[in-house]
């Protein structure tokens, strides 16, 4: 393993040197890729571009075994015990519309409860929404404390409800906070619910090991990870996988056709209908191989390094309403300018060329329930430099001055 | 408040962008004094009142809220509106872009392009970096207001 030199990380991503002038804070939407990963990429449809498992010729065969170490390579990333509990599908958002649509049939009937928290992504609420109203099934949701946390009392009290299903967000995407999921994971098992964990946010932060952390699902994007878009990972246990209705119909998840009934395959490929994201599994493997060639935990400390500095700096500003806690924090900063629209505030910070999000950041009711327009996000990446804390500040302080003169 | 009042208090406020603020604004140095000028400039629009807001008013594909109220004056043929946005730049925006409409005729309104208006104005820049805002939207509500 190496260790982490800020200088030489930085030094592998090539958007870089093409984007001189930028300062890019806005990381929890998506990062950027190492020349690794894009090496890898290119290297496959420059040389071993084929169509897999159709193994009539040997090129598809070369095509097969890259994909295939690929999966093997993510099941070893996020300790995986058996390598087709990596199912590959277009991102978090697709896994999630799995899981939600495959456990109707099987696990989830009338009158059953599905359990998420008012922190959710849209897209850990909109598919419970759609297949739980069709279903007759209950949605319920956990409040979150005065300072913006999951309440952990009332996380308690809803799994005496008895959900079949619960469903939670590693690190929530607008604040940061890392939520106590190994906590959350034994409580919801011991309820005797399957428990899902959206690592969207997660998995960019801390090292996952499925196996410790046990929960039944655990899904990603590997665009928020260094990887490429349009690929992602639904993680699952074999037997939580089995109980997974295909989403998708189609070639390779099949193992017989006929006009009145079809044979499913086996895992993986019963869940991943039709050519997968060859290149883009190619891509993100090669993303998780490179971060376990460095040092987490010192990938980790730099950035809450550049954490401290932001938040330190943010205290000499005044006029603003900071939503997110320095502490159990991943990197993400959502803030607000009193009295000004988070749009106002993010358009001239990209007039500085310090990119940030403002807006609502896919969690609608979240802001609904602090009646909030948004927030402006700022979300830092072990990429990133004191310089871009400073700039970013420096940019911040202009952006105050110019709304409130 | 009635749309007949806001409708003519924004009606001198729109000529006044055209004939003082916007000369000002494409003569600005720097980015701070062009966005001052455009915060000021939406300031000058009269708000829709809260309890006018119906959700019928709204315009979507904007990551702030923007509504828009029309009249059509039908013995004149002359279109008439009135906008208002959550966000300031937004607005400033927005009300460059109606006092440039305020007032055509159907048949002006069916024609008129803004891409170009903006780009006679040298305000080009501000239509490309806002296409996130709602700018096109609003215009796109704007013209489905011609018959």
């Amino acid at each position: 393993m190496h260790s982490f030199d800020p200088v030489n990380f930085r030094g592998q991503f090539a958007f870089f040197q093409h984007n001189p002038g930028w300062v890019y804070l806005d990381n929890a939407a998506t990062m950027h890729k190492p020349n690794v990963v894009v090496d890898a990429m290119a290297m496959f449809y420059q040389r071993h571009n084929s169509n897999v498992h159709r193994g009539a010729h040997t090129l598809s065969q070369h095509a097969t075994r890259a994909f295939e170490q690929a999966r093997d390579d993510i099941a070893a990333f996020i300790n995986a015990s058996a390598r087709e509990q990596i199912i590959f599908c277009s991102g978090a958002t697709a896994a999630l519309n799995q899981i939600a649509f495959g456990l109707m049939h099987t696990v989830l009937k009338a009158g059953d409860r599905v359990l998420i928290t008012a922190l959710e992504h849209h897209a850990n609420i909109v598919p419970w929404q759609i297949h739980c109203s069709k279903y007759g099934v209950i949605l319920d949701i956990v409040p979150l404390t005065a300072d913006y946390k999951v309440d952990q009392q009332a996380f308690t009290e809803l799994l005496a409800l008895k959900p079949k299903v619960v469903s939670f967000s590693h690190i929530s995407n607008v604040l940061g906070h890392i939520q106590p999921v190994t906590q959350m994971v034994s409580q919801a098992k011991a309820a005797g619910a399957l428990t899902v964990i959206d690592g969207a946010q997660g998995i960019v932060h801390d090292k996952v090991d499925v196996q410790s952390l046990d929960p039944d699902f655990y899904v990603w994007s590997g665009h928020k990870l260094y990887g490429p878009t349009g690929i992602g990972v639904l993680y699952g246990k074999t037997a939580a996988l089995e109980l997974l209705t295909p989403l998708f119909g189609g070639g390779e998840m099949i193992s017989e056709v006929n006009f009145s009934h079809s044979l499913f395959n086996i895992l993986p490929f019963r869940l991943e209908a039709g050519t997968p994201d060859i290149a883009g599994a190619i891509g993100l493997a090669a993303a998780c191989n490179w971060l376990q060639s460095i040092n987490n935990e010192q990938m980790k400390s730099y950035k809450s390094m550049l954490l401290k500095q932001f938040f330190a700096g943010l205290n000499k500003i005044d006029g603003l309403d900071i939503l997110s806690s320095p502490v159990h924090n991943a990197g993400i900063v959502a803030l607000n300018v009193q009295g000004e629209h988070p749009a106002d505030v993010a358009e001239l910070l990209n007039q500085q060329t310090v990119a940030v999000r403002g807006g609502q950041h896919c969690a609608m009711p979240f802001f609904s329930l602090l009646g909030l327009a948004g927030a402006v996000r700022f979300s830092f990446a072990p990429y990133n430099t004191e310089a871009d804390v400073a700039t970013s500040l420096h940019a911040l302080t202009q952006a105050v001055e110019i709304l409130t003169a | 408040m009635t749309l007949d009042q806001l409708l003519a208090d924004t009606k001198p406020a729109l000529s006044q962008i055209y004939a003082e603020d916007l000369p000002e604004l494409t003569q600005a140095k720097d980015w701070q004094s062009k966005y001052r000028i455009l915060m000021q400039l939406g300031r000058k629009l009269p708000p829709i009142p809260e309890k006018m807001k119906q959700p019928s008013l709204l315009v979507k594909g904007c990551e702030s809220r923007a509504w828009l109220m029309h009249y059509y004056n039908q013995h004149q043929d002359q279109h008439f509106f009135v906008l208002d946005s959550e966000a300031r730049i937004v607005k400033g925006l927005m009300a460059i872009m109606l006092s440039l409409v305020n007032g055509m005729s159907n048949t002006e309104l069916k024609k008129f392009e803004l891409a170009q208006a903006f780009d006679k104005l040298n305000l080009k820049p501000y239509l490309s970096q806002s296409r996130g805002s709602g700018l096109n939207a609003m215009m796109a509500r704007i013209k489905d207001c011609c018959h």
